[in-house]
């Protein structure tokens, strides 16, 4: 085995299919979308190149763009600084109950996560219709007629309401991975912490918290992916609009490639995409290390 | 021996017709999902009608409501696999970048000149001379209502102004009844409306291709004020219903057809809501067609007609049963008007004769075909690039979301106006 890891010839070998999958699901059509970024193609025809044409009218005449990532920033904070720590709440309260009844709290919250995209924004989209939809019913029978509006319409409520969406389905998994988190902390750290004087915020802050951090960061990364590729649920819901308000990256390239018959620029947003993810990706993950370091 | 052999060439003789009989399958494509009732009824009835005229011919459909069919068709073409004969639009915006590719194969004239077609219409499918599709139905935009529920909110006399219009909203409110819907999630019915405003104002119907060939602006008053017009219609008079910006053609449809909405604005090819199976008898026996109110100020007439020929059939290049798929369209012009017409499905773009058992919408729509004075041709965002398409109908749901001015709404167009006349 010894003579086998030692020949370069077998580790290429052995390394090869991977490598290959790699470079024909990743790499090639990165740069075929690299290549049809720099001409104006349709999608279909002839097409010409225009050189950096493309990112330089995104970057510099393309509100939407903007508005897209802006769209995704947002998002990505209320996940990170709302949802997480209630996820996280609700994790730890769990664990301090009885099995019987975290396990029936845990498969009520993660229902959510195992619907359909499809079921979950129709359900969403239905309950905010300002004709038929129960919220508003509700709110008229409380007497607040005049917070009954079209919620996903409305220039004034249509990102939160699409957020509000995205983050009630998501719940569930923070939850889940939180909740197996603390499953995995040694009961004796908490015990001697107590016998030791903590109180119970010092044992989460202090204790819990630190134990905690790559479940954490994994939450946080995964989250900041999912905030960045949101797709099914806007392009279900409100397809960007009102205007371009809910207008998210994925899918305004696929507006763009497929709708506006602009191949060439949404292949120019596509790369922009890969770039913003990947640097935001690096960048937290880089954050986590040098914290994780310090830990 | 003798007996061996005749059994052999008797066996070759049979093998060979079934192999002369071997399947062909036709692949369609169209925005008809429902293959039930109306326009989609009509066509599973032509395509078993073809199959018993062409034994071994197999037709499988793909079909998808509008938009996103419109989609299927771009990412079809893109990665080269469009059906073999599709459903399609012959708008500049649509059509003339299948033309430009060579995805679509031209046909012969005056093999199609013969079904009847009323005059323009093959012709509005026509690009560098050839003919490349062949058209389906007359659109005309219109305002359909349900006679029950104008009953019920006491409403008696039907507007003939947009003033008019607007004064009806709170008659409907006040029942529960939302006054009017439209599609306003796809934007386009509300460019079209953008058009007909414009063109209620100025009396004049070829201002957008003016404004397209850069003769006039997007910004001129004309324009600004169509855009207050409709900015004004969709946000400020109660008119529409609530979540009118997030509403698809479905939704809105389905809001009129159940007898929860009084009026739709939509086009023609809507014939059918009065004898769709889906929605009720009430709603079926009350449903009815006026047209598009005037401006009272406004140049333009009652009978100035907002009507264009859209919807087309056209067969792939990359068809390996291109014959087949022109034979299709011959067979689907010679049965399209007959079979239309009898279940009052939709208007098509071949001359059919009034009859006594017509629908009440029927007759209503075949008066105001009749009473025009003159007709529009295809809506401006229909006219240029696709991309200008697509920035025409974006400010449109900006203006109607009223998140920009009607100056800034034109301003939007002007600079997508001019960007496209130089694509050109």
């Amino acid at each position: 085995m010894n003579r086998l890891f030692g020949n370069r010839t077998a580790i290429a070998f052995l390394v090869l299919p991977g490598v290959a999958i790699m470079v024909f699901a990743l790499i090639v059509p990165i740069g075929f979308s690299f290549y049809f970024s720099l001409t104006d193609w349709a999608g279909f025809g002839a097409f010409n190149p225009v050189g950096a044409a493309n990112y330089k009218e995104i970057l510099t005449a393309d509100p939407v763009f903007w508005r897209s990532l802006v769209n995704a920033l947002i998002l990505m904070a209320v996940t990170i600084f709302i949802q997480n720590p209630v996820a996280f709440a609700l994790a730890a309260l769990l664990a301090h109950i009885s099995q019987k009844a975290s396990q029936i709290f845990r498969s009520i919250f993660f229902v959510p996560a195992v619907l359909s995209v499809v079921v979950i924004t129709k359900l969403w989209v239905n309950i905010f219709n300002p004709t038929y939809g129960i919220l508003n019913k509700l709110l008229r029978l409380a007497g607040l007629k005049s917070l009954a509006v079209s919620w996903l319409s409305n220039p004034h409520t249509a990102l939160g309401s699409v957020i509000w969406i995205i983050i009630w389905q998501g719940f569930g998994w923070a939850l889940l991975f939180y909740y197996t988190g603390l499953m995995t902390v040694p009961k004796e750290i908490e015990e001697a912490a107590v016998v030791d004087g903590a109180s119970w915020p010092q044992t989460y802050t202090r204790i819990i918290l630190p134990y905690m951090f790559p479940v954490i960061s994994s939450v946080i990364v995964i989250d900041v992916i999912s905030s960045l590729k949101q797709m099914e649920m806007i392009y279900l819901s409100t397809d960007g609009g009102p205007g371009q308000l809910t207008q998210f990256i994925a899918v305004y390239l696929y507006q763009k490639a497929f709708v506006a018959s602009q191949y060439g620029y949404g292949n120019a947003l596509s790369i922009l995409f890969v770039v913003v993810a990947v640097g935001i990706t690096v960048l937290v993950q880089r954050l986590f290390r040098s914290e994780g370091e310090i830990q | 021996m003798k007996r061996i052999a005749a059994l052999l060439v008797a066996t070759l003789c049979l093998a060979t017709g079934i192999y002369a009989q071997a399947k062909v399958t036709l692949k369609m494509g169209d925005n008809l999902p429902d293959r039930t009732s109306t326009w989609g009824a009509v066509v599973e009835q032509i395509n078993t009608e073809f199959k018993a005229a062409n034994p071994g011919t197999e037709i499988v459909t793909e079909s998808y409501p509008d938009q996103p069919y419109q989609q299927k068709i771009k990412i079809y073409a893109t990665a080269k696999q469009l059906p073999d004969v599709f459903k399609y639009w012959s708008f500049t915006s649509l059509l003339k970048p299948l033309v430009d590719g060579k995805f679509v194969v031209p046909l012969n004239m005056a093999d199609f000149k013969k079904y009847g077609y009323i005059p323009g219409a093959l012709e509005s499918n026509v690009y560098g001379g050839k003919l490349y599709g062949i058209p389906v139905s007359a659109d005309m935009w219109v305002v359909y209502y349900n006679k029950k529920l104008f009953a019920d909110a006491g409403v008696t006399k039907l507007p003939t102004t947009i003033d008019e219009l607007k004064a009806l909203a709170p008659a409907f409110t006040a029942k529960g009844i939302i006054p009017m819907v439209t599609d306003g999630k796809d934007a386009w019915p509300l460019s079209i409306t953008f058009d007909q405003l414009a063109w209620r104002i100025s009396g004049d119907q070829t201002l957008p291709q003016k404004a397209l060939d850069r003769k006039i602006k997007f910004t001129d008053p004309v324009f600004v004020q169509a855009a207050k017009e409709l900015q004004d219609l969709t946000t400020k008079a109660g008119l529409f219903q609530d979540d009118l910006m997030v509403s698809d053609y479905g939704a809105s449809r389905n809001l009129f057809g159940q007898g929860k909405a009084a009026m739709y604005l939509m086009g023609s090819w809507e014939l059918g809501l009065g004898s769709d199976a889906n929605f009720s008898d009430e709603f079926r026996a009350n449903v009815d067609a006026f047209k598009f109110p005037i401006l009272k100020n406004g140049k333009g007439k009652t009978d100035d007609l907002f009507a264009w020929y859209g919807g087309n059939y056209v067969v792939s290049a990359s068809s390996k049963s291109k014959d087949l798929g022109v034979k299709y369209l011959q067979f689907y012009a010679q049965r399209f008007p007959t079979l239309a017409w009898a279940s009052q499905a939709c208007f098509p773009a071949q001359k059919v004769e009034p009859r006594s058992s017509d629908t009440p919408v029927a007759k209503s729509l075949l008066k105001i075909a009749a009473d025009a004075k003159a007709t529009s041709g295809t809506a401006c965002l229909d006219l240029s690039t696709p991309q200008f398409k697509d920035d025409n109908q974006n400010a449109i749901r900006e203006l109607c979301s009223g998140l920009i001015t009607p100056e800034d709404f034109c301003q939007k167009l002007d600079a997508s106006a001019e960007k496209a006349s130089k694509q050109k």
